[in-house]
């Protein structure tokens, strides 16, 4: 049975790499209201609109 | 009554396909069984088997988690509790049964015989209802020695050893003096009887002559090896008999016996008659039962991880030094558990690989662990 989500370990992972990107000043790939500055918040919010360019390879190790 | 479960289970595997949702036959089973007789529309089926696979999705473990730490502490946990008592009757009149954490540590180091052996004989229908013949097989059962049975003196003016039989007794196990004299014979011993009595010669000798006594005594007349007492008890299901001391390939040969339902808590007799599978079965019976006696509720899937873990290089290992800690691959792994100086090196002079994959090696190493966040690989996906 294949998983189609992502498992939380993944989520974490993508939104974690995501955010480490925007810290070190990668440019924001959404529109986020002014107040919002946590890179962590940016990219939680880039995960749920589902633009995050990364994914997971799954099946090894 | 069968072929409407049969029935049922085919037209809920039907609905499975169409709907395209997978459930595991087992899960599927316990639904049917379930169900029942009782009759349930295909929209409200379906409506039940969207909410099963619902939560059977939600109940699953996903990949990455801990388990095995998690297994760890929900077993260790409840052990910290568990009393010291040893010894307690359980359910059977006055038999002593080993409970609580000596128990649990039994079955974790994969004794070869535990300290309180004990067999539960159930019996097929023919049998079971009926005193008499289940005494009969439990007399067969019961291991009962010359001295159980009979008085056993030495005659040191002819140089002898008399065998007085308790006429009562052998009645009531169903013995005949012809059965004690054949035994005799079988064993090479030379016999000289009379109605009553029977006589061995011995050589002239007085310690050959007590020698002789005490071999005699211990004699085993009926009964199978191991099985020092057989109870009788009336279960709702008809009479069921319990044993102190465990013989589980002999008793299964004994006709009348069921073979399905007849256990022992010899994890390795299990083993060794019935294979690794079985085994793995009354590890998890055995674990949940100890837990659950002494009012511990662990989830069933932490024991059968554990006893996935001990049972898959199909014998029944321990855990510790000498089984599953000890021959773990990794040399790290290993120094990291015990005998640290030994095993690396052991390592270093065969000049053994370590190719990191464990967890512990990991962490040595000071490399993230294949575990949880660990585990997952990122790759790039550019924009479509």
């Amino acid at each position: 049975m294949i998983l189609l989500e992502y498992t939380r370990f993944e989520k974490a992972a993508i939104i974690g790499t995501r955010a480490l990107q925007i810290a070190l000043g990668a440019p924001v790939l959404i529109k986020i209201p002014k107040n919002v500055i946590d890179p962590l918040k940016i990219a939680m919010l880039e995960f749920e609109k589902n633009i995050i360019p990364i994914t997971v390879k799954r099946g090894e190790t | 009554m069968a072929k409407t479960t049969e029935k049922l289970k085919e037209t809920v595997q039907k609905e499975l396909e169409k709907m395209k949702i997978h459930i595991p036959e087992s899960v599927v089973d316990k639904l049917v069984a379930r169900i029942g007789r009782k009759k349930v529309s295909i929209k409200d089926l379906r409506n039940v088997l969207k909410e099963v696979a619902e939560k059977f999705a939600q109940h699953m473990i996903e990949p990455g988690e801990a388990v095995g730490i998690v297994t760890a502490q929900s077993i260790g946990e409840p052990g910290t509790q568990m009393t010291m008592r040893t010894f307690h009757y359980a359910g059977v009149a006055e038999m002593n049964v080993t409970l609580g954490l000596p128990r649990l540590i039994e079955i974790v180091d994969a004794r070869k015989t535990p300290s309180t052996p004990m067999m539960e004989i159930h019996l097929l229908p023919k049998f079971r209802d009926d005193r008499k013949k289940v005494g009969k097989i439990a007399s067969e059962i019961e291991i009962t020695k010359i001295i159980d049975i009979a008085e056993v003196e030495t005659d040191i003016t002819n140089m002898q050893v008399i065998i007085k039989p308790d006429l009562k007794k052998i009645r009531k196990k169903e013995i005949t003096m012809d059965n004690i004299k054949e035994k005799l014979l079988e064993k090479g011993y030379e016999i000289e009887s009379n109605k009553s009595t029977i006589s061995i010669k011995s050589e002239p000798s007085y310690r050959k002559l007590h020698a002789l006594a005490t071999e005699i005594k211990v004699m085993k007349i009926k009964g199978k090896d191991g099985v020092s007492r057989a109870l009788i008890k009336k279960e709702p299901e008809g009479y069921v008999i319990y044993t102190e001391g465990s013989n589980f390939a002999k008793v299964l040969e004994i006709d009348g016996v069921d073979q399905t339902t007849t256990t022992t808590n010899n994890i390795y007799e299990i083993f060794e008659v019935l294979g690794i599978e079985a085994a793995r079965n009354a590890i998890i019976d055995e674990a949940s039962k100890t837990l659950q006696e002494q009012g511990l509720n662990v989830d069933i899937r932490h024991i059968m991880l554990v006893a996935d873990l001990v049972t898959n290089k199909g014998t029944v290992e321990s855990i510790g030094r000498h089984g599953v800690s000890g021959k773990k691959s990794s040399v790290l792994a290993r120094a990291a558990f015990e005998i640290t100086v030994n095993h690396l090196l052991n390592a270093g002079v065969v000049g053994e690989d370590e190719p990191l994959v464990g967890v512990t090696e990991n962490i040595i190493v000071g490399q993230p662990i294949s575990l949880g966040t660990g585990v997952v690989q990122l790759v790039y996906k550019p924009k479509r």
